[in-house]
Order: C-alpha cells, then structure tokens, then sequence
C-alpha cells in the first residue's frame, strides 16, 4: 500500500510537470488575451491525433511529425483568434466562453468523423526504470524534463526578449501598453499562436504516455483550470507549484479510491480555494 | 399575447404528428429550463453549474420512485428542494465570500461536473455511464406517466406558463429593484443597504428549483437518466447558450432562443445526421459560434432593440 501511494506520489509529481505546461497555457492566454480558453484541451487533443495521423498513418518520423504539429497548433491558435476571439473581445464575457464551448463541439465531432471513437496511441515503447520498489515509466520522465526544459525556455523568452517584454507589459496593463507603442491586438495574436503551439508540445510528450480519443481533451482542460486557479489567475509561478500539487493529489486518490472520486478531490480543492483564496496560493488579493 | 397563448394551446391539434409533437414537448420543457436560469443571468449572476439542479432533481425524483414507488409528482417538489438546498449552500458560500462574476461562472462549472461525477461515482444506485430508466407503468397519471404525448405538451405548457409568471413576480417584486442595483455595482449596493447575500441567495434558490422540477420534467418524458446527458459541463453550458441566443434581458428571450436551438439541432439531425455522423453535430457547433457572433443580444433582444430604435427614430 505505501509503495503504491509512493509510486503514485512520484507519478503524479513527473504528470505535474506537464500539467504545468499545459497550464502555463492557459495561463498566459488568461493573463494577457483575458479570456478564458474553455478549449485548451480539445487542442491538445487535436494535435495528439496530428501527430498520431502523421507517424502512424503517413509514416513521417517522430521528431518531424512533432514539429509539424507544434506549428500546425500555433496556427490554429492564431485562426481561432482571428475568426472567434477578435470579434467577440468586445462582448460579454459568457458570450466569449460559449464560443469558446461551440468550438468544443467542432473539435471533438471533427476527430470524431476523421478518426473515429476508438482509443488511437502511437507504438513507441520507453523501458520502464525500477529503483528498488519504485517503477517509473522512462516515458513519463522524458515528458517530464521536456516540459521543464520547454518551461525554461519559456520564461526566458518572456524575460529577455522585447516580445516577451510587450506580452507582459500587455498583460499588466493592455490601454497603458498601447500608450507606450505597443499594438496589443497583435500581442493577442502572437499570444495564442503561441499558446496553440504550447498545446502541441503537451501533446507531443503526451503520445509516449496516453492513447487518444476525441473526448480526450476536456479533462485536460478542467485539470488546467483547477491549477491555474489554484496558483492564482495570471501567476505563472504559482500556477507551476500548483500543477505539482494538482498532478500529485489526483494520482494518489486515484490509487486510494476511484478516478471519480479522485476528480471530485480536485474539483472541491478548485472550489474551496475559490470561495477561500480566490486570489490562489501564491497571489495577493488585489482590492 | 392572448394570440401566442391560443396558438400555443391548440398547436398540437393542427399538427396531429406524434414527432412534431414530440419537438414541441422538448422545445416546452427546455424553455422553462432556459428561463429559470436566466432568473439569474440576467441580473449577472452567470451560472454555468445548471446541470447540477437539473440532475439533482431528475435523480432524485426517479431514484425516489423506482426504490420506494414514491410519485414523481411528489418527487418533483422533493427534488426540487433538495437541489434548492444545494442550491443555497452553495449559494451562500459564495456570495458570503464574493465569488461573482468570472470566478462564480468558474464555480458553478465546477460544481455541475462534481455533481456528474458522484452520480457516475454512486453507480450501484444511480447506473452510473450507462443511466437507467424509469420504471414503466404505462398509463398512470398519478405517477406521471402518460402513453399518449399530448399530455406532456399541456403539462410543460402549463409549467412553462408558471416560470414565465414567476419571472413576472420577480419582475414586480422589491428583489427585482435590489438585484439591479447589485448588477450594476454590487459595492455601491451593498453602500446603500442592500442586503446582497439575501437578495442573491432568494433568486438563485428559486432558480435552482424550478430547474430541478424542469430536470424532473425532462427525466419523466423520456424516461431515461443518464448523467452526461442531465449533468456535467456539457449541459450546464447548453442552457445559458439557449437563453443568451434568445436574448436573456427578455421574458420570452430564453423560450424563443430553446425553440430556435431545439429545432436547428432537429433539422441538422434529420438532413444530415444519418448519413455523417458527426458532421451534424460540427454544424450545430458552428450555428452557435455564429450565431453569438452577430447576435450578442440574442435573437429576440437584437430584433426588440431595432423595432425600438426604428420607433424611436420616428
């Protein structure tokens, strides 16, 4: 028993570094775009079928049909901006996130017709590590410093470069960044291609782990939510501790309980930070 | 009015076709769905966690009927305050805490999928995925069970009827002045004396009542639970998409926003449905986002807000 809740703490922690990205995300479309992207996950969906249609059915190596991918979701992201974002910036902000909802169902059925409801992986097998009692998929592992790495990278970009710069500047602040040159409806651009392109590398460190399906996303999405609100909107650092957090709790309940139950942990630890701690762990609560 | 009633009434008769009959009885039942929800919603108070009434009233009803036989009469108004009391728990936490706006929206969503995932959890009672159906007793009218359609039609009639005049009463009651005023500014309210949690609790337990009979209504015509279907996100944001594309401002916003729903999904069904599947549902998908695009106010506030202005024009 104590094994399997170590081997599932370890698990979670390496999921929590993906989730992280996958937050990060969410996160940063939250924060600069001020929208709330009720679609992330059915991207990552579609860019894990991308993937999968790419080595699997037309026979392109890995490595290549990855990088396609990224670049085929960054584009997404900045279509979606282009044809639902950008008229409805000025709208309600329920109008947003039902658009944001009907693409849901575009997505999903779109996978439907094309692939099918049947569960598609790709065969690539890692070996699985044993240390000692512990078993770690090396799969999760590579998944885990990929994401970290790609983290990294990240937070260099959005420290070091005059676009990272302008984005941040754009999410403290969108009227003031105007004043200081900054055109921020490109930065919204350039922050869901960028976001897009995030959600193509989550699912590229996802296919050695998961199999696919068109339902696959939603899940995705709710666990972004719950980490991001949980390390405080728009925090990107808290919303990386939480990710950890979030990874850990779920995979150790679901070892004690059902995956049901270990849901509805998350979803009351979400509910309870909100009523409690809307600000998040990490935040300071603005007046 | 008095002609939209008479129509409504003798509809059924002109048309004499079980399937047109059968649209009208969804498009009734999902009306006063829709327009329970925008009790609130139009005040502000986004909920996107409906889902969670409605499958706490249907479940509660039927599971309350098929185990101990109680009638589903009396199961709607169980039901109905069970998924009230939920309701003002829920409620009161967060207007207690001021959760509103995004943040209560976020909420509630999380709460409708927590309410699908325990009757998924709770399997061996509720059937969990797979749902389960209400037991048949053909006709029984005392149990709300009806063989021919017709009787649904004027039942849901009547309830749509009721939810229309309880958004009259709330209309004329004091709660209608004091929710404006804390949808304006909730702080400059509260600065007056407004009592918010009060106000806010009294219209959202209404809400979810009426949403938990509206659950029961649903769960008794097609005499099958399932908990995607009553529950969870799905459902909880398919509500407010037929009252805000019906115009949530207006009384008979969220009716005409279900009638336009219910039947593009109907006619999507029917041309394309059989032969792509899949393909239907990207449509209705893509209906949705346009039709949100270019009408914000929904369909009947876009057309009320034109024949206004040409009136004020002249």
């Amino acid at each position: 028993m104590v094994e399997q809740v170590l081997n599932a703490a370890v698990n979670g922690l390496l999921l929590g570094g993906v989730l992280a990205l996958l937050a990060f995300g969410l996160n940063l479309i939250f924060g600069v775009v001020k929208i709330i992207h009720m679609a992330y996950g059915q991207f990552v969906m579609l860019g894990f079928y991308l993937i999968y249609a790419l080595t699997v059915q037309l026979h392109v190596p890995l490595l290549i049909s990855c990088i396609i991918a990224v670049a085929a979701m960054g584009a997404l992201g900045v279509v979606t901006q282009y044809l639902l974002i950008d008229p409805l910036l000025n709208a309600p902000r329920l109008n947003q996130l039902l658009a944001l909802a009907g693409l849901i169902i575009i997505f999903e059925n779109l996978a439907m017709v094309i692939w099918g409801a049947d569960y598609r992986g790709i065969p690539i097998h890692f070996p699985i590590l044993n240390f000692g009692s512990l078993y770690l998929r090396s799969s999760c592992l590579f998944a885990f410093f990929g994401a970290l790495a790609t983290l990294a990278l990240l937070y260099v970009f959005l420290h070091k470069t005059y676009l990272g710069l302008a984005i941040r500047a754009v999410a403290q602040d969108a009227e003031v960044a105007q004043t200081m040159g900054i055109n921020s409806r490109t930065i919204y651009f350039v922050t869901m291609g960028a976001g897009g392109a995030l959600t193509g590398i989550v699912a590229a460190f996802f296919t050695p782990i998961y199999t696919v399906h068109p339902h696959f996303g939603s899940s995705f999405t709710i666990m972004a939510f719950i980490i991001v609100v949980l390390g405080g909107m728009g925090n990107l650092l808290g919303g990386f501790i939480s990710a950890f957090i979030i990874g850990i709790v779920t995979s150790i309940s679901a070892v004690l309980t059902t995956t049901e139950i270990a849901d509805i942990i998350a979803l009351l630890i979400f509910v309870l930070v909100m009523l409690v701690r809307p600000q998040g762990i990490l935040g300071t609560r603005v007046a | 009015m008095l002609v939209v009633f008479v129509l409504l009434a003798i509809l059924p008769l002109l048309t004499r076709s079980d399937y047109v009959t059968h649209i009208l009885i969804l498009i009734l039942i999902w009306s006063f769905i829709s327009t329970a929800w925008a009790y609130m919603g139009r005040f502000g108070i986004v909920s996107l966690g409906h889902g969670a009434f409605l499958g706490i009233g249907a479940y509660v009803s039927s599971l309350l009927f098929n185990y101990y036989g109680i009638s589903p009469w009396l199961g709607m108004i169980i039901g109905g305050i069970a998924a009230a009391l939920f309701a003002g728990i829920l409620g009161y936490a967060c207007f207690r805490f001021g959760v509103i706006g995004d943040y209560f929206a976020l909420v509630t969503l999380a709460v409708g999928e927590m309410v699908a995932l325990l009757i998924i959890a709770f399997r061996e009672v509720t059937g969990g995925s797979l749902g389960f159906t209400i037991r048949n007793l053909n006709n029984a009218p005392l149990y709300f069970q009806f063989t021919n359609k017709i009787w649904f039609y004027y039942i849901s009639l009547i309830f749509l009827l009721i939810a229309l005049y309880v958004w009259k009463a709330i209309d004329r009651s004091r709660m209608q002045k004091a929710l404006r005023a804390i949808g304006e500014d909730e702080i400059a309210a509260s600065c007056l004396g407004v009592r918010i949690v009060y106000y806010k609790l009294m219209v959202t337990v209404i809400s979810a009542f009426m949403t938990a009979v509206g659950g029961v209504l649903y769960a008794q015509y097609v005499t099958y639970l399932n908990p995607h279907t009553l529950s969870g996100v799905g459902i909880s944001l398919a509500i407010p998409f037929k009252a805000i594309l019906g115009g949530m401002f207006d009384l008979w916003g969220p009716t005409i926003g279900t009638a336009l729903i219910v039947s593009l999904e109907e006619y999507i069904r029917i041309a394309y449905g059989t032969k792509y599947i899949g393909i239907s549902e990207m449509a209705y998908g893509l209906a949705l986002i346009v039709l949100i695009i270019f009408l914000p106010k929904g369909l009947y506030g876009t057309i009320r807000e034109k024949v206004e202005g040409r009136r004020a024009y002249l």
